[in-house]
């Protein structure tokens, strides 16, 4: 009776044949923006000091993200910004006790997940035709 | 033996892990604020942006709690991922050695700024 049921589990983590519930996806992708941005520290830090260096170096740094291939990068940036900012408060609210039954945690799940998408979206769009941060 | 590079000095990290983040997500909402107050955005009015005093150790601050922040964000998914406790505690060091240069060049870059 028990060897039926057995069959059908998973024998290894195949992450594709996983089904995570929403509150794993935040999780996991609070996890891969978290490591993200904390690889490119150095990154966003040398921006930092060319956009402040001079008039030139500024105008090279608003450039690179005002349009094409840097534009698209600078949005997955602020995604993962928004999104682990958006997760990590949520995940602060457990901490404090709120927010903890299942359905209100799948609710903020959601919420945040779609947040810093739709955020990344409209900000995105503004700069479409605008041009420039 | 004594443990090393293991997931058991679980409550200074947990309790730095919120406290850097706390202090994080209030600098971005008053640097957005003071950044949207700013008007237009140019090369005068960023730099301008950098001037005050309290923004340089406000922004140092930042630094340092983002850094702080990343390595312990860091060392869990070594912990997780990393088995190899050689190769773990050489990511340690390796990124604690580059987030602490990270450091002494955000404060050139912001004491840079006049």
């Amino acid at each position: 009776m028990n060897r039926q049921m057995n069959r059908k589990r998973p024998y290894f983590l195949n992450l594709l044949a996983i089904r995570l519930p929403i509150g794993g996806v935040v999780s996991i992708l609070h996890r891969v923006s978290g490591a993200a941005l904390s690889l490119l520290i150095p990154v966003l830090l040398y921006l930092l000091w060319r956009s402040l260096r001079s008039p030139a170096d500024y105008a090279a740094v608003a450039g690179f993200f005002s349009g094409g291939l840097g534009w698209l990068i600078g949005l997955g940036l602020l995604w993962a910004l928004l999104h682990h900012f958006l997760a990590g408060l949520r995940h602060l609210g457990f901490d404090f006790g709120l927010g903890e039954g299942r359905e209100r945690a799948r609710q903020t799940a959601w919420l945040s997940l779609a947040a810093a998408i739709a955020l990344t979206g409209l900000i995105g769009l503004s700069t479409l035709s605008g041009g420039g941060a | 033996m004594r443990h090393v590079g293991g997931a058991h000095r679980g409550l200074d990290m947990w309790l730095l892990q919120r406290a850097s983040a706390l202090y994080m997500a209030g600098f971005l909402i008053v640097f957005l604020v003071l950044l949207f107050a700013a008007g237009p955005m140019g090369y005068e009015t960023w730099r301008g942006l950098f001037a005050p005093m309290y923004m340089k150790v406000g922004g140092l601050l930042f630094v340092t709690a983002l850094l702080v922040h990343a390595w312990i964000g860091l060392r869990e998914i070594f912990i997780d991922y990393v088995h190899c406790l050689v190769l773990r505690l050489g990511l340690y060091l390796a990124f604690g050695i580059l987030y602490l240069g990270c450091l002494a060049w955000s404060v050139d870059i912001l004491w840079s700024v006049k």
